[in-house]
Parts: structure tokens; C-alpha cells; sequence
């Protein structure tokens, strides 16, 4: 069992999380996308301790899924007050900060 | 030998299911379908965690990334309960996935290239159990694991404040 497959499959689920913040509208897969992301880092970082033989890199993973966590309830909460506002989840209504309307 | 084999096998489906759910995850219409796709992405992770033996993490995972973090976000969306006519009208969606996966694929190719310059065998090494990750966490970790509660308490509170219902009276 070579690191090489955990490599792959950690990019391959990057740029599909990539994908999803680059292509879809509805704000509820942007934000599953970027916890995508995220999570591929823990798995290269967990492939990474196994390989360089410390726990260092696990410990790490450990952090950075409460930062997953911390960065949920905020988007999640940041979702609900743009839903009350403006009855939709389309990520191209939401332009109030924007000059060009 | 036969161990080899075994985890192959174990990583394949494991990674399969993971694929497959981000690739739901990435099409579906309805968003609780995505989430669905979702959850089963971060199973899968899990088990790829105790696959590398790194047995805290996969269980932090589960508790954590499916038990909260995957549940948040299916309460959300089935509170928003957002009809079909508040979802937006992707109508290239397929078009546009596929166009931003030809954008992405160098960028996946090249971050394979630089993974891979990294030696190519695992090191023998103990399981990480809890008691190897929370020595590890308490003694050379300590200073991110105590910004981190910071981090989440300030997480916590600006969510409160953000999702608060506020009246139309004292908005402006």
C-alpha cells in the first residue's frame, strides 16, 4: 500500500470540491464544497503522518477539523440570515456589496 | 501479502464511495441530496483515517464531521426547506461542471505531481490511539489547541449573533 493512491484521491477530491465553489449556484453546495475541500487537507495531512512516521500530522488533522467545525456554524449561520432576507439560496441575488448590478 | 491485498481492496471501495458521494454531492438538484452525498464522503474519510491508522482521528471524524458538522447542515437545509422555485435555476449546470473540470484538472495534476515528490513508502510506526494523540496534543500542540477554543468560542458567538431574528423595528 503506497501513499501515491491517498495522494490522488486527496486531489481528485480537492478539484471536485473546486468545482463545486467554481460551478454551482446554491449556496448550501458551495459551502459542503468548501468543507470538501477542507477535508481532503486532513487527509493528506493524516497520509503525511503515517509516512513521515509522527503523530504530528494527525494532531494537526485533529485541529483543523474544528476549524471545519467553527467555519460550518458560521457559514450555516451566515446561510439561514441571507435565506430570511432575502427568501433564496442563489448565490447571484446576493450583489448588495457589488457596483455592477 | 494477503494484508496488502486486504487494505487495497478496503481502499478501493472506501474510495469509491468517496468519489461517488462528492460526485452526487456536485449534481444533484436538490440540495438534501447533496448533503446526503456528503455524508457519505465523510464516512468514507473516516474509514480512510483508520486506514492509516491514525484510530483518534477516525473516530473524531465521525463524531465530529458526521455526527455534528453533516446533521447541522441537513437541519439547516430542512429548516430552509427552500422550494423549488427559491432554488436557482441552473439550467447548464451539467456544462458548467464539466467546463470548471477541464479548468481544474492541471491544478489536480499538478498538485499529484508535487505530492508525489515525497518519499514514496509509509515509515513503521505505533498506532495512534488517543492516548499517543492526546500526550502528543497536551505537550507540543498545546498553544494551537488553547486558540483554537478561542477560535470557536468566537465561532460560536458570531453565528448567534448573525442568525439572530431581529426585528424590522430596530434593523436600520
Amino acid at each position: 500500500m503506497s501513499p501515491d493512491l491517498f495522494f490522488l484521491l486527496a486531489s481528485l477530491l480537492f478539484s471536485l470540491g473546486l468545482v463545486g465553489v467554481v460551478s454551482r449556484r446554491n449556496l448550501f453546495v458551495v459551502y459542503m464544497s468548501i468543507e470538501l475541500m477542507l477535508s481532503s487537507i486532513n487527509l493528506i495531512l493524516a497520509t503525511l503522518s503515517k509516512l513521515l512516521g509522527d503523530g504530528s500530522g494527525s494532531v494537526m488533522a485533529l485541529l483543523l477539523i474544528a476549524v471545519i467545525a467553527a467555519e460550518a456554524a458560521l457559514f450555516l449561520a451566515i446561510i439561514v440570515h441571507l435565506y430570511r432576507e432575502n427568501r433564496t439560496v442563489d448565490s447571484d441575488t446576493f450583489n448588495d456589496l457589488s457596483e455592477v448590478k | 501479502m494477503l494484508v496488502d491485498n486486504l487494505e487495497l481492496i478496503i481502499f478501493s471501495i472506501l474510495a469509491f464511495f468517496m468519489l461517488g458521494g462528492a460526485i452526487v454531492m456536485l449534481l444533484s438538484k436538490q440540495t438534501i441530496f447533496s448533503a446526503f452525498g456528503f455524508l457519505i464522503t465523510m464516512i468514507g474519510l473516516a474509514g480512510m483515517f483508520a486506514l492509516l491508522e491514525s484510530r483518534f482521528l477516525a473516530v473524531a471524524q465521525i463524531m465530529v464531521s458526521v455526527g455534528a458538522v453533516v446533521v447541522l447542515s441537513m437541519l439547516t437545509i430542512l429548516t430552509v426547506n427552500a422550494q423549488e422555485k427559491n432554488l436557482p435555476k441552473e439550467q447548464f449546470k451539467t456544462l458548467w461542471i464539466l467546463f470548471s473540470l477541464g479548468l481544474v484538472s492541471p491544478f489536480t495534476f499538478l498538485l499529484y505531481k508535487v505530492l508525489l515528490t515525497l518519499p514514496n513508502h509509509f515509515a513503521e510506526m505505533e498506532t495512534l490511539t488517543a492516548k499517543v494523540t492526546g500526550e502528543l496534543l497536551f505537550s507540543k500542540w498545546v498553544l494551537p489547541f488553547e486558540t483554537l477554543s478561542i477560535l470557536l468560542l468566537s465561532a460560536m458567538l458570531g453565528a448567534i449573533i448573525i442568525a439572530k431574528n431581529r426585528s424590522k423595528g430596530e434593523q436600520s
